[in-house]
């Protein structure tokens, strides 16, 4: 009697059992291990490091095609605006000037603009082996052999030095050192000047575009505008929704600035907030449009 | 066929359904995770990368803080592990030499010497 009371609850019990063990083992006894994990699943600030080393990178071999595929893994939708943006991040949270123009180079490079020079180390022949063992077998230079091949190998300064009476041992000797010297190309000039009456935009900026020698927008082109007693700096690539090459400022009316790209060329002077007339008389506070191409 | 044989037949059952829920159902996603824990031959381009960096800036603290990045080994393992990698996999010799410069200037490295960045 008390057994048919009891039911089948008795397997739902063992069913549940069934699962608290299994959780149970994968999460206390064999919790999950994060291995072999592509880059794309890196946190978010992993990955802005990431970006900046490609950038790094990118400066040293100038090899566009391994960069672009090194970021690829990142899974971004737009390469070259992910890069300018965080150009742009690292410049307002004070990073590197360096890690700041790798990132800008880049993306430049990547939006079909102008590229670093490459720095590359000549180096004599890359020889790694010592290839005078008697059994002839190559020993790589500073990879110690350890019994354990399951053991790291270890980088000994020791085994840099030429072991007498075994030949001469390949080392590697640059013969240059490397230099970043990133060139910008021709410089860029002033294409255009124009005053943009906009009411829906009724204050007074100074509004950039720049382009390369093919008609497309450069990103990370750093401004200086100056005026009597100040000086600030902006970027182009700032507000990606209007342009990789655009930047604006703005001016306060009744200051004369000057404007000029940091990269060199053509400077503007006397420029000054100017107004605007809507069809009845109001006015209103027009932006001066100033375009950069690269000839 | 006895209750407890049937108990045990849900038991595994349910530790089977739960298996099935955590790797068909709603498997593992690799979201927010370190370098540390990228496949081997992302980070032993990660090194590379590492290295690449170092020729342009020659700043050895700031590949050290990169290489930190994959670990809390000490930078000359790290790089030599990536160095074996890349000698089995035979890389180009242009970018075993990176690794090479790169373990080399290690070598030199004493972290007292740093200074401290604000």
């Amino acid at each position: 009697m008390s057994q048919d009371r009891r039911g089948s609850w008795y397997l739902l019990t063992g069913a549940v059992l069934g699962v608290v063990m299994g959780l149970f083992y994968s999460w206390v006894i064999s919790p999950v291990e994060y291995v072999d994990a592509p880059p794309y699943a890196l946190r978010v600030d992993f990955k802005d490091e990431y970006r900046a080393l490609v950038a790094a990178a990118y400066l040293y071999s100038n090899d566009l095609l391994r960069a672009e595929d090194r970021l690829a893994q990142l899974k971004d939708d737009e390469i070259a605006q992910s890069l300018a943006m965080q150009a742009q991040r690292a410049l307002a949270d004070g990073r590197p000037e360096g890690e700041v123009r790798a990132l800008g180079s880049l993306a430049m490079a990547l939006a079909g603009g102008i590229s670093p020079q490459a720095t590359t180390i000549a180096t004599s022949p890359i020889l790694i082996d010592t290839p005078t063992t008697p059994a002839g077998t190559s020993t790589p230079l500073l990879i110690q052999p350890t019994a354990s091949p399951s053991t790291s190998p270890q980088l000994s300064p020791s085994q840099t030095s030429t072991v007498p009476g075994q030949g001469p041992t390949n080392t590697i000797q640059p013969t240059r050192t490397a230099t970043s010297t990133p060139t910008q190309g021709a410089p860029f000039v002033l294409f255009e000047t124009e005053l943009v009456c906009n009411p829906d935009q009724t204050q007074p900026l100074i509004q950039v575009e720049v382009q390369d020698a093919a008609g497309q927008p450069v990103p990370s082109i750093e401004l200086v505008v100056a005026w009597d007693g100040g000086e600030d700096h902006f970027f182009t690539g700032l507000k990606p929704e209007l342009g990789l090459g655009y930047a604006d400022f703005l001016m306060t009316p009744e200051v004369v600035y000057s404007l000029r790209l940091s990269v060199g060329g053509q400077a503007v002077e006397d420029l000054t907030a100017a107004e605007c007339l809507t069809e009845d008389g109001n006015r209103y506070w027009g932006s001066w449009m100033l375009r950069f191409i690269q000839p | 066929m006895s209750r407890l044989s049937k108990f045990l037949i849900a038991v595994i059952l349910g530790a089977a359904a739960g298996l099935f829920y955590g790797w068909v159902v709603n498997p593992v996603e690799y979201v927010d995770i370190a370098p540390e824990s990228l496949r081997v031959d992302y980070k032993t381009d990660y090194v590379l990368m590492v290295g690449e960096a170092y020729q342009v800036d020659h700043d050895l603290g700031q590949a050290v803080r990169r290489l930190a990045l994959l670990g809390s080994s000490a930078p000359t393992d790290i790089v030599a592990n990536a160095l074996s990698y890349a000698l089995q996999h035979e890389y180009a010799s242009q970018d075993l030499s990176l690794l090479q410069l790169l373990g080399e200037s290690l070598l030199t490295w004493n972290p007292n010497l740093e200074v401290p960045t604000p």
